[in-house]
């Protein structure tokens, strides 16, 4: 391990080496090779049933991997560890999922509350005092109290990334999460989102969002068939996109 | 016909509620309630465990918890009695009071359902909840105790009710193994009066009704609440630990 962190570039938050997932004969990833680095926000398009998301699930290990590794600051998330060595690598990656899984039996701020002080340990009062900061930064401080039956889609999306920037993750994983949203519901979320890499955060975002793409992320992957084919700036994937499939995709949206 | 009712309560009304004590162990409706009380207590943790052991992904805790659960329900709870009452003496030797028989079968056996309410109650809540806190660092035990159970059992308790009501009955099977409770004091009751069994089950029957029909009142009780809670018309209790003077509003629900 000693030596995989000194080999590693130390502006690589994420390394994916050449990593492969299938279920049973059906190849989900194969083979995927390429980097985020500190600070980076990445944007991963591409057609449904590409891997996209299979792929992002990965990297928190919430899907285990065939082949190949995946480096999370140096450390190789899909080793051989124990759980508690797994739990806590898990608590220093944020992930927004598409259907927020907030947990309804919690209000807002015991949502965002609830991890740091049952993982973390931190007091009560203190995780208290933050899980409002947080739900002030996303604009829902007074749905402190409100349970998430009480609020509508957008606003539990944004208690969703609170939760998950309580754990004070570096990095932060985002699973399509405007894709189960009210059209108007979408551009609250993608506001914090924006906010949220205006102030560096490292992002990995599965989005069929190309607006947000094409002003937030510095740079794309387009993914199928579970490879990657093209990793290029917003700018240039948008203006000249390379691959013909990357081109009739763009052209599909437009339709 | 009212008026033999009246006499054989107040005649027998003690043995009916304690039995023989203190002369002799004690019996009656007492003994029911304690039965039933203890057999609902024990079996509600051991169908908890149970419920962990069928969705393990070991197979070494699976397989012989499935099983477990498998021949319990499909066997019928007397023949499960009589088996207990005769075998647990020859294997082991000892002589273990007809109580403790009673009071261990009733927990196996309503442990297999209620581990099966309670599996449904996990499983109906789906993976994202679990994803949702093993992402955030919780570890399996962590997520099922502060994400899982609370909403898994909440969401049950309905059936987990039902449940307790159906115990309530099951102890009148104590009967066969003389196990003093209430059915067997009604018995003694009838055993000395000679003429009047109708009179006597039928206040038998009635007991039993009023202990399970207030049961299964509170049951819809319940029900409603939680269709009322889930549609937001009133707030959940929150946890005392989470209140706290930042969350002024939290104590002001109702």
């Amino acid at each position: 391990m000693t030596a995989s962190i000194s080999s590693f570039a130390k502006d690589q938050t994420i390394r994916l080496a050449d990593v492969r997932k299938s279920y049973g004969d059906y190849d989900v990833l194969k083979g995927i090779d390429a980097t985020v680095a500190r600070g980076e926000v990445v944007v991963i398009c591409g057609p449904s049933g590409s891997g996209k998301s299979t792929l992002i699930r990965t990297v928190n290990r919430l899907e285990e991997i065939n082949s190949g590794s995946i480096f999370f600051e140096g450390q190789d998330v899909h080793a051989q560890m124990s759980g508690r060595e797994l739990n806590r690598l898990r608590s220093r990656i944020g992930f927004v999922f598409q259907s927020f899984n907030l947990f309804p039996h919690l209000s807002a701020v015991d949502n965002v509350a609830m991890s740091p002080i049952r993982v973390k340990g931190v007091a009560p009062a203190e995780a208290h005092e933050k899980a409002l900061k947080l739900l002030d930064r996303v604009g829902l401080r007074e749905k402190a109290n409100s349970y998430p039956g009480q609020l509508s889609g957008g606003q539990q999306q944004r208690v969703a990334i609170a939760r998950a920037l309580a754990m004070e993750p570096p990095v932060m994983l985002f699973d399509e999460p405007t894709s189960a949203l009210d059209p108007e519901m979408v551009g609250e979320v993608l506001n914090v989102m924006k906010s949220l890499a205006a102030e560096g955060m490292t992002m990995m975002c599965v989005t069929h969002e190309m607006g947000f793409a094409r002003d937030v992320a510095d740079r794309i992957w387009f993914i199928d068939a579970g490879q990657i084919i093209e990793t290029a700036t917003p700018e240039e994937f948008f203006k000249n996109p390379r691959h013909p499939r990357a081109q009739r995709f763009l052209a599909d949206l437009r339709h | 016909m009212i008026h033999d009712l009246i006499a054989i309560i107040d005649e027998y009304w003690l043995l009916l509620l304690i039995g023989q004590y203190p002369n002799g162990p004690l019996g009656g409706l007492a003994n029911t309630l304690i039965l039933s009380a203890l057999s609902i207590v024990l079996a509600f943790p051991f169908a908890i465990l149970l419920a962990f052991g069928r969705l393990s992904k070991y197979r070494v805790l699976r397989w012989p918890v499935t099983v477990l659960v498998y021949v319990t329900r499909g066997v019928p709870l007397l023949m499960l009695v009589l088996w207990s009452y005769f075998l647990v003496p020859l294997l082991t030797g000892a002589d273990v009071p007809s109580f403790l028989t009673m009071l261990t079968t009733l927990v196996v056996y309503q442990g297999a359902f209620l581990s099966e309410i309670i599996r449904a109650g996990i499983v109906a809540l789906g993976q994202g909840q679990m994803d949702a806190a093993r992402a955030l660092g919780h570890s399996y035990f962590s997520a099922m105790r502060y994400v899982i159970l609370p909403q898994a059992l909440y969401n049950m308790i309905p059936s987990m009710l039902s449940t307790f009501v159906a115990t309530i009955k099951d102890t009148t099977l104590g009967y066969v193994i003389n196990v003093p409770d209430l059915t067997f004091a009604a018995s003694q009751v009838n055993n000395q009066l000679l003429t009047q069994p109708f009179q006597v089950f039928l206040i038998l029957a009635l007991t039993y009704y009023v202990i399970c029909w207030s049961l299964t009142w509170l049951t819809n009780v319940v029900e409603r609440r939680i269709t009322r809670r889930r549609a937001g018309l009133i707030a959940p209790k929150r946890r005392g630990q989470f209140q706290t003077s930042l969350t002024p509003n939290a104590t002001e629900q109702p």
